[in-house]
Order: structure tokens, then sequence, then C-alpha cells
């Protein structure tokens, strides 16, 4: 008898792998990465011979070469042994493909029983496989399976289980004489298939073929593409809105103002309540106001990856694609980074390789998110009257070239010497299922709050606290927030000469403490501009009065009742409006846009006094490119590990200060110094990154050492 | 008739077998061969005019390649 605790499942990507997880464990399961690496590991547990077993869902691969990340993962666990049996899912339409799979597999392990799934639709294209016949030639028990029909995978569960009881104790048995090369597999393969195997219809006529014929069609492939981007855009980013509202208001009822007032009733210190509700409540705050986007983002990755048209996009966009180096699949991050850089960065973990996925979040944060444009409609109400439309048109139009520049430097440094080529499997269609990629949105959203939401948590603290406490005359002050007395205001005093080359006067420090608080959200620039140019010219005491305004108690139910309200809004908005970047907020009348973003048009006048039309312009090109905000980080960090992240922020922060300097002295402050040091930073990003990658290349090759047992995605 | 042609060089509705690459010892090649892309295998065209990528069926599946590397892989006509 051989008991069975721990079951892999391993696959070729579209294999039905996934549906299968999703039958057998429902919703006990999590969703993780494997140790020391960004590879997604999917776990739960099922009932099996009465007790409970462990379930892994291996990444899907075509066969276990140390090629990628996802085969490397694959081959470690199954070659371990640490895995009482592997399930290989074979799809029946495409045989000898899966096969070749079974053939490493085999080498590596005698413990496996292999699924043969979609019979149905392989019969309805004309293909008979007679399984026992496989099993026989393959040396491998075979059991046929239907995965998205919960009667044939509990019939399937039983056989299992029958199996199980006769199954060899693990042996990686094969031994070199035995081990086979590619071309003999093939022929090993191609013999099988001619004894099992069948063909009668002409496989021509499928439905996805028919399907393709129309969405991959020569006239209609790019309009098609086009529809299916801006969907998926709408879906991710303009429903994800709705809720944002929502879940700021609620999120902010919750961490911020009930802990406050309930501290302040208790008659707690005023330090533990801006550490409490100011510090960490400000911080889940943040991070709950992401959430909405990241879940419907990846509910956008679910479905097109569960129909097959993401390997589509990724062939339709390859040919513009290609040219900064990237694949086609990662027009979608980028596309939806127009709308928010978090779940951008998150959607490029759907790229195959690490290289890419790098590249892809470091270019991701110069699409100007939508959090940017208040910040663009303050300068323009205050400054470029009938030129708005063309001075953002001209931000958003840099961002896209310093992505594109971003792309350059890193191949010719960070990534070089990768080889590129494109090979893409096109899978057949499916009609998405609809508890599977909900339950896959919800798993990966999760995954989020919990990694990324805790380092952001931590940074939202340090610097919400930073803004609150304020040191006069040797005593602490608290409450400072968006004034000058804040330790954080102190801060971007001290610094604002490091902003004078691109034209940012010592005396128009509030635009430089701004670019503090613009780490929290880049749209919290506009509140911070807004207040300090308000408390500019009054005295202390003035100041002081504003400041005493605190509003007493917490309105819980008007709370709710605004939250509701706002997904209502929301809600019409995106219907009655294609406008999804929200563009229609530059407009040339100053009352309006006041009003839109809550400024007075008094600090317009402040800001039109303190910048000319070229430091504004170079202002916000700074503000287009420095420091993606704190979830950026976060959720960069989560995909890319500590160190990259930490490496994009500087790089994204020199390379604004750079640029920013760089066309202000030449369009007006003609320095030739600051133009020379400005191409000197230049330089010092492109040898810094070089360094990088020449250090990274030499430290890639053992790429995780930890047993993948112990520290199994906690 | 045999001529060597390469992937690029297809008409749609003929069969070709794959007959090798330019040069086997590539990435390019060891990665096509592991995908079932070796000799005697059938290839054809899918019917999708997409021009670049080609779009080839082979082993009952469809892959998408760039043109300008699918010059590295040899065909035969049957």
């Amino acid at each position: 008898m051989h008991k069975i605790e721990r079951i892999a499942i391993a696959g070729v990507p579209n294999s039905g792998k996934t549906t299968l997880f999703n039958r057998l464990t429902g919703a006990r399961q999590k969703v993780g990465n494997w140790p020391g690496v960004t590879v997604e590991k999917k776990e739960g547990f099922f009932a099996l011979q009465n007790s409970k077993v462990e379930l892994v869902d291996l990444p899907g691969t075509y066969d276990l070469s140390p090629d990628t990340e996802d085969q490397k993962v694959a081959e470690r666990i199954i070659s371990s042994g640490e895995y009482d049996l592997i399930l290989n899912v074979v799809d029946a339409t495409n045989l000898s493909r899966n096969l070749y799979l079974t053939m490493d597999l085999k080498e590596r392990t005698n413990q496996i029983i292999v699924l043969l799934n979609m019979l149905d639709v392989a019969e309805s294209e004309g293909i008979d496989i007679k399984a026992d016949q496989l099993s026989k030639h393959l040396g491998l028990p075979v059991v046929p399976i239907v995965a998205v029909d919960k009667k044939s995978v509990n019939k399937a569960i039983k056989r299992i289980e029958q199996l199980a009881e006769n199954l060899p104790p693990h042996d990686s048995h094969a031994t070199k004489a035995e081990v086979m090369d590619t071309m003999q597999k093939y022929a090993y393969i191609d013999e099988l298939y001619k004894r099992t195997v069948s063909e009668k219809k002409d496989r021509n006529l499928n439905w996805t073929n028919k399907v393709d014929n129309i969405v991959m069609n020569k006239f209609l492939a790019i309009p098609f593409f086009l529809v299916s981007m801006f969907v998926t855009f709408w879906f991710a980013i303009g429903l994800g809105s709705v809720f944002i509202d929502f879940f700021d208001i609620i999120g902010g009822l919750l961490f911020v103002d009930i802990p406050g007032t309930m501290l302040s009733t208790i008659g707690a210190p005023e330090w533990l309540k801006v550490m409490i509700a100011g510090g960490i409540g400000a911080g889940a705050q943040t991070v709950a106001t992401f959430v909405p986007v990241v879940f419907f983002m990846f509910l956008a990755l679910a479905i097109l990856e569960d129909l097959g048209y993401m390997a589509r996009v990724g062939v339709v966009a390859d040919r513009f694609m290609r040219k900064i180096g990237l694949p086609g699949s990662a027009f979608i991050p980028m596309i939806v980074g127009f709308g928010c850089t978090v779940p951008a960065v998150m959607a490029a973990r759907t790229l195959k390789t690490r290289r890419d996925r790098f590249m892809t979040i470091f270019m991701a944060p110069f699409m100007s998110c939508g959090a940017r444009l208040p910040v663009y409609a303050l300068f323009c109400a205050a400054l470029f009257g009938a030129y708005s439309g063309l001075a953002v048109f001209l931000i958003y139009l840099s961002g896209l070239f310093m992505a594109i520049f971003t792309g350059y430097m890193l191949k010719n440094t960070l990534f070089k010497g990768t080889p590129s080529h494109f090979i893409m499997d096109l899978p057949l269609y499916h009609r998405p299922q609809i508890g599977a990629v909900f339950k896959s949105a919800w798993f990966r959203m999760k995954n989020f709050v919990r990694k990324a939401g805790s380092i952001v948590i931590a940074a939202v603290f340090v610097l919400s606290v930073l803004n609150s406490v304020g040191v006069e005359k040797g005593t602490i002050t608290f409450g400072n927030e968006d004034s000058q007395s804040s330790v954080l205001a102190f801060a971007g005093k001290k610094i604002a000469p490091v902003f004078k080359p691109m034209g940012i006067s010592e005396e128009n420090w509030p635009a430089s403490v701004a670019l503090f608080t613009g780490l929290f959200a880049k749209e919290a620039i506009v509140g911070t501009v807004n207040s300090l140019y308000a408390t500019m010219d009054m005295t202390d005491q003035q100041a002081a009065v504003t400041a005493e305004e605190e509003p007493g108690g917490v309105d819980v139910q008007g709370a709710i009742i605004e939250a509701f309200s706002s997904v209502g809004e929301g809600l019409a908005g995106i219907i009655s409006s294609f406008d999804v970047l929200g563009l229609g907020l530059i407009t040339e009348d100053q009352a309006g846009i006041s009003e839109e973003i809550g400024t007075e048009t008094a600090v317009l006048q402040h800001i039109a006094a303190h910048f000319t039309i070229f430091s504004a312009f170079s202002y916000l090109l700074f503000v287009l490119m420095y420091f993606p905000c704190l979830a950026v980080i976060g959720a960069a960090r989560q995909e890319m590990g500590g160190y990259y992240a930490g490496v994009m922020a500087v790089y994204s922060t020199l390379l604004a200060w750079s640029v920013a300097t760089l066309f202000y002295q030449i369009v007006e402050g003609h320095s030739i110094f600051y133009i020379l040091l400005s191409f000197t930073v230049l330089g010092m990003i492109y040898g810094g990154l070089h360094l990088i990658g020449k250090k990274e290349k030499e430290e890639f090759v053992p790429v995780f050492a930890p047993p993948i047992r112990k520290s199994c995605c906690e | 008739m045999s001529t060597v042609l390469d992937l690029t060089s297809m008409l749609t509705s003929k069969t070709y077998t794959v007959s090798g690459f330019t040069d086997e010892t590539t990435e390019y090649a060891r990665k096509l061969h592991k995908m079932g892309f070796i000799p005697g295998t059938a290839v054809r065209l899918a019917p999708v005019k997409m021009s670049d990528p080609l779009i080839v069926q082979i082993r009952g599946s469809r892959v998408a390649l760039r043109k300008k590397e699918a010059q590295q892989v040899l065909i035969k006509e049957i």
C-alpha cells in the first residue's frame, strides 16, 4: 500500500491542468510564489484515500530543460521526489506535443499517472485515441478525464485511488544510457502515435481555426486587437476605478477614523493616535484603494488567458513591440499603465521570461497614470491656458519616449546579450470558466494585499509620521500635515536647492515638499501644493488657527452612504462616457478645474507667480517620471524582489531629474554647467546599470537553492 | 521534386515536411526541435492570412514565428 500525501499536477500550458486543480481543490487553495523565484505557486487540498492530500499546480511547461524559470521549478520538484505522485494532464487534441513532456517526466520519476484530458473535444475533431494502447506503449497508467466535468473528475479520482495502490516508490530510474535526445523522443512519440491514434476529418475545420480566420485575419487582426485592448483597459481601469472611492472611504472609516476616535475617547496620547490611525491606518487605507483595480486587472487577464486570446495579443502586437525588444504580450501592462501603474506591474507576470518581466516593470511607470492627471490639470489651469491640451499631450508623449529609452538602456546594460526570438503557441479557444477566473483574480488579489501590502503600510507609516510630526522650539507637535511645520516640510525645504536646475527656485519650496507627499500617490501633490501655497503668506498665528479646525467624531452612517453612492456615480460615469483616461479633466476653464480637483483660484495665481511655463513643464516632467508611488514599489517588490524594486526607484528618480533639468536648461536656463551635469547623471545611470548587469550575470547561475518543502509560500 | 525551401516560402493549402535548420546548433533550433520541428514532420501554413509573424500548423498545434527567424527552418515539398 502506497500512502499518498502530496501530489503535483504537471502539464503543458492550456492542457486543462489548472481547471482540474480548481475542480479538485475548490476554494481550499492559496496562491503564492515558489521560494526564491517569481514563479506563481498554487496549492490546495483535496480528499483522496479518505485523507487530506496536498495538491500543487506546477507551472505549465512543454519540457523540463532549464530554459526558463518555470521549467527549472517544475524540473526540481519532479526530480526531488518530494511529491508522492505526479498527475500528468495531457491534452488529447494535441497529443504529440503533450507527450513530449511525458517523456521528460518519465526520465525523472516513475510515479506518474497520465490523465488524458479533453477526449470529448478530440473526438469531435475526429481524433480517436485508444487509451489502453497508449498506456501499454507508454508504460504508464492512463486515465481518461474531462476536467470541466465534475462527474468525470470524480470517476477519475476513484481510478487514481486504485492505481495509487500499486505505485512503485520514487526512483529517478532513467540511467544515462536510457535518456533519449529530442529526435529520439519524437521518433518514439511518432511511432506511438501511429499505433494508438487515428485521425478522421481534416482538422483545419475546427472551431478555433474558424475563429482565428476572422480574428487573426490580415485586415481584421489590428482592429480586433485594438477593440480587445480597449475593453481590457475599460474593464480593469474603468470598472476598477468605480470602486476606488468606495474602498477609500470605507478604508478610511475602518482604519483611520474609527481607531482614531476610539483612541481619543480612551484618552490615548497624541503620538499614539498619529502612529496607529495616521500611520498604519493610512497605510492600510492606501492598500485598500488599490484592491479594486488589482482585482479587475487580474480578472481581465484571467479571462483573456482562459479564452486563449492572450497568445494572439502576443502575436498581433509582436510587429511593433519587437522594435523595443519586448514580446507582444507586454503590450497589456503598457496600456494598463495609462490607468494605474500598480495593476500594470502585476500584469507583467503573464510574460514568460524574467528579462521580459523586469523590462516591462521598469518601463510601465513611464506610462502616465490617472493619478498624475490632476497634477497636470492644476498646472494647466494655472499656466498653460489654451495650450493645456498640447502640454498634456507632450507629457504623455515624453512618458512613452522615456519608456522606449528605458527599454533601450536596459537591453544594453542590465539585460545584455539575452537572445530574443519569438515562438508562440496558439492554444484552442475556450469558453472562460466564470468560477475559475473569479477565483484566480481573488487569490492573486489576496496575495497582493499580503505581500505588497505590508511594505506599503510600512512606507506610508514612516512618511505619515514625518508628515505629522513637527519640531518647534524643542517641543514636538503633531497634526502638522500639509503645513510648513512638519518634519517632511522641513526636509522638503532643505532639499529644495536640488530642484533649482530644473527651474524650481528655493522660495518655491512648496513644490519640492509636495514631491514627498507625492510618494503616497501622485495626486497628493495637488493637495499639498494647495494647502502650502494657501498658508505661505499667512503669519504663523493665522496658520495655527487654520490648523485647529479638527472635525469632531466620526460620521459612520454618512461615510457608508457616501461610499455606496460613489459606486453608483462611478458606474453612471463609465457608462455615459468613453473618456476612460479621464482626460476630460484638462480644459481651459480655470474655475471648472478648480472645482474638480478642489483648489482655490488663489492657489492658481500662486502657481502662476512661482513658475514660468517652462519650469512648470519641467516640474511636470519630473512628476511624470520620478519615484513611482509607494504602492507601485510594493508591487514591484512583490514581482522582482526588493533589490530590483530599489534599483527601479533610484533609476526613475535620477532619470526624472536629469531629463527635467536638461529640458529646463535648454529652453530657459541656458546654463552649460547644468546641461553637462545632466548628461553626466545620464551617463552615470548607464554605467550603474551596466555594472549591476555585469554583477547579475556572475551571480545569476544558482537561481534557487532553498528547499522547497520547508518554506512553502507562507 | 524536392527543392529545399524555408518556412517563409510556404504556400497555403500545400503540405511540406521539415528537413532541418540552416544551423542545427542554435538556441532557436534547439527550442523548435523540442516543439516537434524535426526532420520528416509535416508542416503547413495556417489558413490565417497573417504574414508576419506567420502561423504554421505542426503536430496538431499552431505556432507563430517571426518571418525573419523562420527563415532558419528548412522544408521540403512533398
